[in-house]
């Protein structure tokens, strides 16, 4: 293992920094390079998550049973985090039902299931004559319309982004085509073939924000992109970086930190520094928003891994499963494992093959036992110190394991847990085959659980006082209300007790309380309802058993 | 969010490298061989009895404390640390030892200072030198006797402690079953010279390597004096090997030479006793190569973070200087990395390094909010 | 300023109870009960909080730590309140009980709890004279979406871990 500091790219003018930690891994990206980038024939039967990041779902504005041509709306953005949806083909809305997505939970969301009729019908879409005639907010106006996010990972609404971005005002942009996972190679693939369109898309996300510069960063390895995009970059205001290889200096952090030698602060947005990233996946969406007028409905998908016989990049429509495209690849399935979406260091390995590809879902790798080798038994921690080195947030994984253990979240939070990326470097690395990245997770999840519970806790306390101040009102105002009530004056030892027993004021509005009518009216009701419920039971027990 | 709980749900990443715990200490032994060949030569078959005793010792030893604790025999004597102890306290006992001086040492190291603690990576201190230091402590004679097979001193300039007939010796010496020995006592010859070695430097100061070269006398006899210094360069070449292959990092032993350097450079008196020598004298010497390299380096108990190493190094190197000079015991690695021991949880807190996108002075500062 | 040592002691030693405002220790609410706390009341008694509360509470007030007092009622996972809305008859007992107002309903018509605003304090399960009322464990808290590896249990218990 080699410590990936010495990031040697070169340009003119402007020479990378080092990023902390990092790790050396093999790339294994040539294979899936070899082909051109296809186009996917269309499935028969789409899936398509409301939520694209499975973070909030948008809003379906299509009902089962109506019929879509391709790029017509589905579903329009909702609450903050969530992305307008359309149609990647023409067919019929079979239904609006929960499926699986791709998790590691196999977990079920709300998705658009679209039959597709085969004919491939588009609605007319409208090309922008001249992108450079409008303004920054109609440029966000269609990104946002487009229903683009962040293509790279986690994808974040592009055009919530961009506005963050122009609160605090941006100075660079950094389109990022680093692709530093190993097997990723969807943003090399598009480069190679369709540079000059990145470019453009680059120019329309550069004056959407606003930005005075931009810069496209590659990895100094890639040579066939490097070339395509000097030339696409010719007689253009943006400039090209190369980074040396290595992991993670294509998170968002890092490639901020090697482009400008700044840190995002904690718990800050890259904007706040005057930098937004985009991924360069991204800034197609935007050019084909733009250019051709056509919403986000495809986007290139890597399918890899040793078992495919034909690994390649896809233009993949937005719902496909992935079972059917590793069947085009002609999958081996007795070397099949199991199923990564994203890379092998920060992906998500599924439980199940039957969930739709997604705007986040750069790649698609079939494992196997040689390149996926089953985990080896955890062993102690030595604490040798290889994580730290490894961790680009340059925090102490040893630490936090150690933390993470006892369940000491104190600790844990001024050891910065929330710092991490996640990137899995020091899971890596790691001689006793520990599967940190997995404890950090169940950490962050239980401490976010006990802040849950801690707000929760607060709300009922205010609950609590509201419900003590309506009662003394309510005690305050009794005599004038309730005259000739049978209740007696509080006793001062259970206070509360006999309010409660007195009170139901408005709730029950105008109706003037007598505990004897009342006695009376319960046990009526009680007798009714036991009636009712004796013949509940009795069928209830006949479809019981009828059931079982 | 519905979810329907899944049987395994395997977290990231899915790729590993692949180092393992059971090869890395593999290779620390493996890089010890240039040290221990060159002790073995000198010294006779007694150090590597030692070692093989030790390591016997300390897997059985292992294996049963796994087993008391309920844990998986096989899997975690794999991780192979209880050969890497019982290789550094072997190379730390005097040769021709007795078989129960090893044995107590190594149970106190393996059953006291490691599985009492929790196990591999929860004990505070080095076992071998736990082991090693209770010895010294309480057997303070048999511990500084050094027992070289009679025929060594006979033919001084021959390597008959090579030859079988050493090798029946020493383990006469160190197992009375095999017969009892006719061994040189220590105090028969020159006496304690192999127990403090670096009164063998009574040139102090220039190199008996170079004064033997020299005078032309064949590097490999022992009238050479030059013994320690070549095993200390033996554990020289097998530590640079492990900084080429990062097993350690170059913190710790750069900070202790760079310290035990400087002490003696800064105390340095020609015409006092010997043991105010040269930085030379002290670095090769005695036993701070293996001590530098090899000891001090014990991830368990040392520093992990970068800071951390060096103030951990440079206590590590004051202590060495310290108590060979000014205290009783001229062999004061054991006690110089206890005391570094002592202290490494406190570096590791104070010099925790500074976490990407905190600023110098939050540096300190628990975040408690967190987004939910 | 830290929050967790702002307010007067009876102010912290409340910040640390659970505030489902149960009873279950004898005390009309939680806030009385941290008074009592503080004029020297055991800390044992709150069964929602459980061992963790507990240990918070010993480290405030500096006392030994001491198991639950099985008098208050046992630890169990949170829960909520459910009304079977088709037996419900209507007889706003159930409100009337409710510390939190987490009850809606009216006279003679069907009631049902806010989820959000329960605090499975049980309170109204007493009252109702057709015993329609289930208390049902929160489904968000059971399940954690990241365990740690080889941990079995759905949750992280203080209690497993203290002797």
């Amino acid at each position: 293992m080699r410590l990936v500091n010495r990031l040697l790219g070169r340009r003119s003018d402007r020479a990378p920094y080092a990023i902390f930690g990092g790790i050396a891994t093999d790339a294994y990206k040539t294979r899936s390079l070899r082909s051109r980038l296809m186009p996917v024939p269309i499935p028969e039967k789409l899936v398509l998550p409301l939520s694209q990041n499975l973070g909030v779902d948008a809003i379906a504005i299509v009902e089962a049973g109506d019929l879509v041509q391709k790029f017509q709306l589905l579903a329009e953005a909702g609450e903050p985090g969530s992305v307008a949806l359309h149609a990647p083909t023409s067919g019929l809305v079979s239904s609006i039902s929960n499926a699986t997505v791709a998790d590691e939970f196999g977990s079920q969301r709300l998705c658009i299931h679209l039959q597709s009729d085969g004919e491939n019908r588009a609605i007319e879409t409208v090309p922008e004559a001249d992108y450079r005639a409008l303004d920054h907010l109609q440029l966000l106006e269609r990104i946002e319309r487009a229903g683009i996010c962040g293509l790279g990972g986690a994808g974040f609404p592009s055009a919530q982004k961009l506005s963050l971005g122009m609160k605090s005002g941006i100075d660079l942009l950094i389109i990022n085509a680093v692709e530093c996972e190993p097997f990723i190679s969807a943003d090399e693939a598009l480069i190679r073939e369709r540079g000059a369109s990145v470019v453009v898309g680059a120019e329309i996300l550069k004056s959407a924000c606003l930005a005075s510069n931009c810069i496209i960063v590659l990895q100094e390895d890639r040579a066939d992109a490097i070339e395509a995009l000097k030339k696409a970059l010719e007689n253009s205001s943006i400039e090209l970086m190369t980074l040396a290889a290595g992991y993670p200096v294509g998170g968002e952090k890092q490639i901020i930190q090697a482009v400008t030698g700044m840190e995002v602060p904690s718990h800050a947005y890259p904007a706040s520094i005057g930098v937004l990233v985009f991924n360069a996946g991204t800034a197609y969406a935007v050019y084909k928003a733009m250019v051709d007028g056509e919403p986000c409905v495809s986007r290139i998908t890597t399918l890899t891994g040793a078992p495919l016989q034909t690994p390649k990049n896809f233009e993949t429509l937005i719902g496909t499963s992935v079972s059917f495209l590793f069947d085009l690849c002609g999958i081996d399935t007795t070397r099949h494992t199991g199923t990564i979406v994203g890379g092998p260091l920060m992906g998500i390995q599924l439980p199940t093959l039957d969930v739709p590809v997604m705007k986040t879902s750069n790649c698609l790798i079939a494992m196997s036992a040689a390149e996926f080798p089953p985990d080896e038994p955890e062993l102690a921690c030595i604490r040798c110190g290889f994580c730290a080195e490894a961790c680009p947030a340059r925090l102490l994984p040893q630490q936090l394991y150690a933390f993470s253990r006892a369940h000491d979240h104190e600790q844990n939070l001024a050891h910065g847990l929330f710092d991490c990326i996640e990137c899995g470097a020091c899971a890596y690395v790691c001689p006793s085959h520990i599967p940190l990245v997995q404890y950090y997770r169940s950490s962050k999840a239980e401490i976010r659980a006990q802040q849950r519970r801690q707000l929760q806790s607060q709300h009922w306390q205010r609950q609590f006082q509201q419900h003590q101040y309506r009662i003394k009102k309510q005690q305050d105002e009794a005599p004038h209300q309730i005259s000739g009530d049978a209740v007696g004056p509080l006793k001062d030892d259970e206070p509360d007790k006999k309010n409660r027993s007195r009170e139901d004021g408005d709730k029950t509005e105008a109706v003037v309380f007598s505990r004897e009518r009342a006695k009376r009216e319960i046990a009526e009701a009680v007798a009714r309802v036991r009636a009712r419920k004796a013949g509940h039971i009795a069928s209830s027990r006949t479809d019981a058993k009828s059931d079982g | 969010m519905q979810t329907q709980p899944s049987a395994i749900v395997i977290s990231s990443p899915m790729q590993h490298s692949q180092r393992s715990t059971g090869r890395l200490m593999l290779l620390v032994i493996a890089a010890c061989i240039p040290g221990v060949a060159t002790a073995t030569w000198y010294f006779g078959f007694g150090v590597l009895i030692n070692i093989m005793l030790a390591a016997s010792m300390a897997i059985v030893l292992e294996a049963c404390a796994l087993k008391l604790r309920g844990r998986d025999i096989r899997l975690h004597l794999s991780d192979n640390s209880a050969l890497v102890t019982a290789v550094l306290f072997g190379i730390a006992m005097p040769p021709g030892a007795s078989w129960w001086l090893v044995a107590m040492g190594i149970f106190f190291a393996i059953v006291i200072a490691k599985h009492i603690y929790g196990g591999l990576g929860q004990n505070l201190f080095n076992p071998a030198m736990c082991g090693y230091v209770l010895l010294l402590l309480s057997f303070p004679v048999e511990m500084t006797s050094w027992h070289i097979p009679n025929d060594v001193l006979v033919d001084g300039s021959s390597f008959s402690a090579f030859s079988l007939a050493g090798l029946r010796q020493s383990l006469m010496v160190s197992m009375p079953v095999f017969g009892s020995a006719q061994m040189s006592s220590p105090d028969s010859i020159d006496g304690l010279a192999m127990a403090t070695p670096l009164i063998e430097f009574q040139m102090a100061g220039t190199s008996a390597l170079l004064a033997a070269w020299d005078a032309g006398v064949s590097l490999f006899s022992r009238d050479s004096g030059a013994a320690w210094e070549l095993v200390n360069m033996g554990y020289l070449c097998g530590g640079l090997f492990l900084i080429y292959k990062r097993i350690i990092s170059w913190h710790i032993p750069c900070a202790i030479i760079a310290t035990v350097t400087m002490m003696s450079t800064l105390f340095y008196a020609p015409d006092s006793s010997a043991i105010y020598g040269t930085p030379y004298l002290h670095l090769f010497g005695s036993a701070t190569m293996i001590g530098a390299f090899f000891i001090a380096t014990d991830p368990v108990s040392a520093a992990t973070t970068v800071r951390g190493k060096i103030y951990y190094g440079i206590i590590i190197g004051l202590a060495i200087y310290g108590i060979r000079v000014w205290g009783s015991y001229l062999d004061s690695i054991a006690f110089a990395v206890l005391l570094g021991n002592f202290c490494a949880p406190a570096l590791d807190y104070l010099c925790r390094p500074r976490i990407y996108g905190h600023g110098k002075k939050s540096r300190s500062v628990p975040t408690t909010e967190v987004e939910p | 300023m830290n929050l967790a040592t702002q307010g007067s002691l009876v102010d912290q030693v409340n910040r640390l109870l659970p505030q489902t405002q149960c009873g279950r220790c004898g005390f009309e609410g939680c806030r009385p009960y941290a008074r009592a706390i503080v004029e020297g009341e055991s800390i044992n008694r709150c069964p929602p909080g459980g061992t963790d509360t507990i240990i918070h509470l010993a480290n405030l007030m500096n006392e030994r730590r001491q198991a639950l007092d099985p008098g208050a009622g046992n630890y169990q996972l949170p829960t909520v309140a459910v009304i079977r809305e088709a037996e419900c008859i209507g007889c706003t007992l159930c409100i009337q009980a409710c510390p939190l107002d987490a009850i809606l309903g009216a006279a003679k018509l069907m009631h049902t709890v806010f989820e959000q605003e329960c605090s499975g304090c049980d309170l109204c399960v007493e009252p109702c004279p057709v015993d329609c009322i289930d208390m049902v464990p929160v489904s968000k808290d059971s399940h954690l979406p990241w365990q740690a590896p080889g941990e079995i249990r759905s949750v992280y218990n203080p209690l497993d871990s203290m002797s």
